[in-house]
């Protein structure tokens, strides 16, 4: 029996030799990609440049976007070594706002904001609070994503600028059948808080949650009874109530079955080994209503950001590669592999499946942070989405929603 | 008699530290911090404010720890019930005289060995999806249309569907236990009772039941606890933010104190330690519950 | 020949009147094989194929580049290696901390013995929750999660304390079963406790410490929330946290085909290891069972 055990130590001790001393300085990236998907990949492949360039170590550590929500709080709490990381504006600016670095100097030493796209360098400054302290990249506009090929077979020619116009749409997508409009357990919620901001602006709609204002704000009631009816109407996949994401994103509007779905300008290449390249895209602004606050020129839209940890003691080295991939022919590669939009200036095609996301991105002017406030109380969160899902699938009233949210938010 | 205290030392130091730092002390502390506003899981004494029950009450007051304490309740009682009942039964038939006895044991006992990662996504991605699913093919297959329509994952069906996944693997562990409890009692009951002219039921209602009290209270001590401890399968069935029907109180305690989610909420790690304490406190209710309703004569440890 | 027919028949006899209880059981092996076998089909198709319902015909062939995909892409050998070490290790400790601490419970009076077997089995109740808050706090005190080395040590430090409890309780009745007329011997030929211990009563229990090895080893293989919070960095993830971040990565790219590989990948080893040694687990569920 010792023997078992001391052979066993010491295989395992073999086993645990794998430590290297590395040379030059050690940059440490969290990156909130997968290295399955292509911005992973062109990052690699960035990072890889820097490091035969400047000897330097450069550890990657791909969490993905579950992976840095999750694990990146503990991970700073716990006094990590974490140099660099990414994530949306919001989330970065917001989140982990205590551990970002004021990234003024190190831009203007660099030149940076020549060749970046200044409304979003603005957007950054805005989100944290007035200094630059995230450098944005992979632009991204949320809004309605729609299949070209259904909306010509159901002859919509122009995309839908108001409500009514839409839910003509939805009629003809339905008439000729498919599905209109289709959602995930995890977009649903845009779909509220969209509808709910075009009335109220953002901030509006995160007041609404955080002071529990269902039944006191008019306007929610106004957007259930829009959401109900597409419900009756049959507008909605029928699977909306229940689908955990990507069963519709894949199985429905990848597959050409559903004509829209309200999602970020990263759906294009989440499903393109589905839809194949070939696949016809089209984006609109979510419909505009009748006495609502903001109009189209209001969206979500935004980039996702890198930060560096003000503890770090590379900080010059983790900036120069954030410039390797934002900048230049990295840049240009993350743009053409992930159907992602350039961030440097210079770069100045866009990818063929998003040239219909542009019209729309020079068109934004007011920035609505994520989901349009509706997930700014995360007790509620949950309740407000199943809420949603029942109103969406039919299965209560406008009033039924409005009643059910007031009486759940009241012990709040 | 000195060398001898001198032995015990030193058989038992190790074992001891361990437990002194794993468990009294983090209990310990963690009991202490529930009283105490932290707010963030690092800081150290110095940085807590206290706040008596404050921690408490905000539990209390939050819906949705309250959701998450009526899901976890639902799956103790209501799964309960479900894997004993199963499992007793299914212990019943591995020993009344079946073939391939051993086979059957194994194969369902098997989900227990898989990670609770995998055994989850199987179910969620493939059993329960609407397009392909096996439960939707399976009623199409089989002529009941309507049925097969059942939206599985939606919200309300969501929670039994969770809870349906993970009883179905814990059925093979409880059978186990009830299985080597009905292996010990002895054949010459189960022939004088034949001789009396007693069923199969009655012989298993009048003989199997009763010896059995000591394994049913060892089956209902190990549901509850691993009960208590609801995590994986909560955060598989849920994408991104938490579900209402699959919230679990461990996982509010992630959420609070990790911070999972899109959106930053007040994060206060005084608060997950009071879900730790609650936790901790229901085992012992439960535990109490179960030896003043079940008394067992016969000495099982 | 006759005698031998006779028995036979009434063999078949009593294995109609079990028809009844023969169908639950078959079902529900019978789900348990659909449920994995499509699972495998669904790992050598396509995404596409899949969702056009379309799992088991194969219109595009066999597609077992999904697997050295899916093996590729994450570094699954890593994550098995890490597997590998902590289950390891930690059940090699826990032999070398338990079974001592068992002996000297099972064989010595002293005033605190019930006190500590008490709170042994106490502890086996403590819900996770209610002590990973200090322990993360203390970890990240320490610096630990800085360094790959140090998170695997403290990955094992944490499996071990974890299952002190139960593997000592476990061991207990192994140890009092065992005639005291061993010991008696061994001190008249002069060996002392220690000794006698080590190589004379260790042994003696080795079939106890089999079974409890194997069924810690499944246990820590499988743990996923103390990894999940702990084993921040990449290099040292095991395979259940691995698992799961192959899978939102698959989910991300849309490759279902590529996830259900990924489950299989992870399902493999404990399944080829279930197949030898089901039995020798399945003893150590009802004995630890019964004893817990």
């Amino acid at each position: 029996m010792k023997k078992i055990v001391s052979l066993m130590l010491a295989a395992v001790l073999v086993l645990s030799i794998g430590a290297t001393l590395a040379e030059g300085k050690t940059i440490v990236y969290w990156s909130m990609w997968e290295s399955t998907e292509p911005q992973g990949q062109v990052i690699q492949k960035a990072v890889d440049a820097y490091a035969a360039e400047t000897g330097n170590k450069v550890d990657v550590q791909f969490k993905g976007r579950t992976g840095i929500r999750e694990g990146l709080q503990p991970a700073l709490d716990a006094g990590t070594a974490i140099d660099l990381f990414d994530e949306d504006i919001d989330r970065v600016n917001r989140l982990w706002a205590n551990y970002l670095l004021n990234l003024e100097d190190l831009a203007k030493e660099t030149g940076y904001e020549e060749t970046a796209i200044a409304g979003l360098m603005g957007s950054c400054r805005e989100a944290g609070g007035g200094e630059l302290k995230s450098i944005p990249y992979q632009p991204n506009v949320f809004n309605v994503f729609y299949n070209q090929d259904i909306f010509d077979e159901a002859g919509i020619t122009e995309p839908p600028k108001t409500w009514d116009e839409f839910l003509d749409a939805c009629e003809k997508i339905k008439a000729a059948g498919y599905i209109p409009l289709t959602s995930d357990d995890a977009y649903i919620l845009c779909n509220l808080g969209y509808h709910l901001a075009r009335y109220l602006g953002s901030e509006g709609v995160s007041k609404v949650v955080k002071e529990g204002l269902w039944a006191e704000e008019p306007a929610v009631l106004k957007t259930a009874q829009a959401f109900e009816e597409m419900a009756t109407k049959g507008y909605f996949s029928p699977t909306i109530g229940s689908s955990v994401w990507p069963t519709n994103q894949n199985g429905e509007m990848a597959l050409g079955l559903a004509g829209m779905y309200l999602n970020g300008s990263w759906l294009p290449n989440e499903v393109k080994a589905m839809t194949g390249p070939d696949f016809r895209w089209g984006c609109f602004a979510y419909p505009e209503l009748e006495g609502g606050k903001d109009g189209a020129e209001a969206s979500n839209y935004g980039a996702q950001v890198f930060g560096i940890n003000k503890n770090s003691e590379v900080a010059k080295e983790a900036f120069d590669i954030i410039i390797k991939i934002t900048k230049g022919e990295y840049d240009k590669m993350l743009s053409e592999e992930s159907v992602g939009i350039p961030s440097d200036t210079t770069n100045t095609e866009w990818p063929t499946m998003l040239a219909s996301v542009k019209p729309v991105m020079d068109g934004l002017s007011t920035r609505w942070t994520w989901a349009a406030g509706i997930e700014d109380n995360a007790d509620m969160t949950p309740i407000i989405k199943q809420e949603l899902q029942k109103l969406c699938a039919g299965e209560i009233t406008a009033q039924q929603f409005v009643d059910n949210l007031e009486a759940k938010s009241a012990s709040n | 008699m000195r060398q001898n205290k001198a032995v015990i030392a030193i058989f038992l130091m190790p074992a001891v530290l361990f437990f002194c730092l794993i468990f009294i002390y983090p209990i310990f502390r963690t009991g202490l911090m529930s009283f105490y506003e932290v707010e963030n899981i690092t800081s150290g004494m110095n940085e807590w404010k206290f706040s008596g029950l404050a921690n408490y009450f905000k539990l209390a007051d939050t819906s949705l720890f309250r959701i998450s304490m009526w899901n976890l309740f639902r799956i103790w009682a209501v799964g309960g019930v479900a894997v004993m009942l199963i499992a007793l039964f299914f212990a019943g038939i591995l020993n009344s005289g079946i073939k391939a006895k051993k086979f059957f044991r194994a194969v369902i006992y098997m989900p227990n060995i898989i990670s609770a990662v995998a055994l989850a996504t199987m179910w969620l991605q493939y059993v329960y999806n609407p397009r392909f699913g096996l439960f939707t093919t399976f009623f199409d297959a089989v002529g009941l249309t309507d049925f097969a329509k059942t939206q599985w994952t939606a919200p309300g069906n969501k929670f039994w569907a969770m809870l349906f996944a993970y009883c179905f693997g814990m059925v093979g562990y409880h059978m186990l236990i009830f299985s080597s409890g009905i292996e010990k009692i002895s054949p010459e009951y189960y022939e004088a009772a034949s001789i009396d002219g007693a069923n199969k039921l009655a012989q298993f209602r009048q003989i199997t039941l009763p010896l059995l009290t000591g394994v049913i209270k060892t089956n209902l001590t190990m549901w509850s606890i691993t009960s208590v401890s609801f995590f994986t399968w909560s955060q598989l069935f849920s994408n991104v933010v938490s579900d209402v029907d699959t919230i679990s109180p461990v996982v509010y305690l992630y959420n609070q104190v990790f911070s999972g989610g899109n959106v930053v909420t007040e994060r206060n790690a005084g608060v997950g330690a009071a879900v730790g304490i609650l936790m901790g406190i229901c085992v012992v209710v439960v535990f109490l519950l179960i030896n003043l309703l079940i008394r067992d004569d016969e000495l099982e440890y | 020949m006759a005698k031998n027919k006779l028995h036979a028949s009434s063999g078949v006899q009593k294995q109609t009147s079990l028809i009844p209880a023969y169908i639950p059981i078959v079902l529900w092996v019978l789900f348990t094989f659909v449920l994995i076998g499509w699972i495998v089909a669904a790992s050598l198709s396509t995404t596409r194929d899949i969702f056009l319902g379309k799992t088991l015909e194969f219109p595009t062939g066999l597609h077992f580049e999904n697997y050295s995909k899916a093996w590729y892409s994450q570094n699954v050998s890593v994550f098995f290696k890490n597997s590998l070490l902590y289950s390891i290790i930690s059940v090699a400790l826990l032999v070398l901390v338990c079974a001592p601490a068992s002996y000297a419970l099972s064989r010595f009076r002293f005033a605190t013995n019930k006190l500590i077997q008490n709170g042994f089995v106490a502890a086996m109740g403590v819900p996770v929750v209610m002590i990973i808050l200090p322990l993360f706090s203390s970890v990240s005190r320490f610096n630990i999660l800085n360094n790959d080395t140090s998170i695997r040590a403290l990955m094992i430090f944490l499996y071990v304390g974890i299952n002190v409890p139960y593997t000592t309780i476990f061991l207990l009745s192994f140890f009092s079963n065992l005639s005291r007329s061993f010991e008696e011997a061994a001190s008249i030929d002069g060996c002392g406790p220690v000794r006698t211990f080590w190589t004379i009563m260790l042994p003696l229990a080795q079939p106890g410490i089999i079974t409890v090895s194997i069924f810690n080893f499944i246990n820590i293989w499988n743990e996923y929330f103390m990894s999940l919070i702990f084993a921040n960095s990449n290099a040292t993830r095991p395979v259940a946290v691995g698992l799961y971040s192959m899978i939102n990565s698959m989910k991300y790219t849309g490759d279902w085909a590529g996830m259900f590989s990924s489950v299989i990948i992870v399902f493999l080893p404990t399944f080829l290891l279930y197949l030898f040694l089901s039995e020798k687990i399945i003893a150590g569920v009802t004995g630890g069972g019964i004893k817990g």
